[in-house]
């Protein structure tokens, strides 16, 4: 079943355009955590019919992935779920670049993974807030998942929206393992008041 | 959002690429005289035209437009021929000076 068109073609673009500027804003705050160069994808935003997130998610991420991810809610102009899935060889290499010798204890590794999720999605939210002059708030991260198929991630049955807004932004790391998949949920009412903060800011040019 | 922040008295034809193989191909038709090239697109990112204008010349003035503010990514286009950055969003002020700065009258 297809989503309807709850963002316009016009207004699909603009949101990729600003998230391109926030995710811009997110990959420097990682690079300087990491003191690496990070490259960055572009962009995908599409409307989902919720039963097909997870799949979408699992192709984003690669099929069969063990996963570990992070979770924070937002609340304000939009709400929704911002999500950071690191695949586990990734979240290896993070302890490494951050200079652990040794393999990290698990209360150590997550709350690195804690650390660095907060960053990427305060810095790419707020980047996108701050473009379409919305304010939000932010829930403490947590964890989401830890080591589990990335297929096991999203249960749609717990899921109590219909239609969600599905924002994809990739960061990895040359000549490393590391990739970071930062992703956006929003239901519908939030799409709804996201099309109209999108709208507001094209007038504004 | 670039084309906007052009000042509108601009006499110019704009030609716009959908990724970096559409930017060669309008490159190649003649109709780039000054590109603004972005870093972050399909099929071809910004770093793989530069490389590829490099070959064929680079008979054309390129001003990298991106959102990727990491200094190194500054320095690599530069490296590769680009002759100025610009951060999104961009304003129409930097443009002008860039252009002005390189003898660029439209």
């Amino acid at each position: 079943m297809s989503a309807p068109a709850l963002l316009s073609q016009d207004q699909t673009d603009a949101l990729q355009e600003v998230t391109n500027i926030a995710m811009g804003q997110a990959g420097s705050s990682l690079a300087n955590i990491l003191g690496v160069f990070v490259n960055l994808s572009v962009p995908r935003i599409r409307v989902l019919d919720v039963v097909a997130i997870g799949a979408a998610i699992s192709d984003m991420v690669g099929p069969d992935k063990e996963i570990t991810a992070a979770r924070q809610s937002f609340h304000g102009t939009m709400r929704g779920e911002a999500l950071v899935i690191y695949d586990q060889e990734g979240c290896m290499d993070l302890a490494d670049l951050m200079g652990y010798e040794e393999q990290l204890e698990a209360s150590a590794e997550r709350e690195l993974i804690l650390d660095v999720s907060n960053v990427l999605v305060g810095a790419c939210l707020g980047g996108i807030a701050d473009l379409l002059e919305a304010t939000l708030t932010y829930s403490a991260p947590s964890i989401m998942a830890e080591r589990i198929p990335v297929d096991r991630l999203i249960d749609p049955k717990k899921m109590t929206w219909n239609y969600a807004l599905l924002v994809e932004v990739n960061f990895t790391l040359e000549e490393r393992n590391f990739t970071s998949h930062l992703t956006f949920l929003m239901p519908e009412e939030s799409i709804q008041s996201m099309g109209e903060a999108i709208d507001k800011f094209m007038e504004s040019f | 959002m670039l084309i906007k922040s052009l000042p509108t008295e601009w006499d110019i034809e704009i030609t716009q690429a959908a990724n970096g193989l559409e930017a060669l191909e309008g490159y190649r038709a003649g109709k780039a005289e000054i590109m603004f090239l972005d870093l972050t697109m399909p099929e071809l990112d910004g770093y793989g035209v530069l490389e590829q204008l490099q070959k064929e010349g680079l008979n054309t003035f390129v001003i990298v437009v991106s959102a990727d503010i990491q200094p190194i990514a500054q320095e690599r286009v530069r490296k590769l021929g680009a002759v100025a950055f610009c951060k999104k969003p961009v304003n129409p002020q930097e443009i002008q000076a860039i252009l002005k700065q390189y003898g660029i009258v439209l």
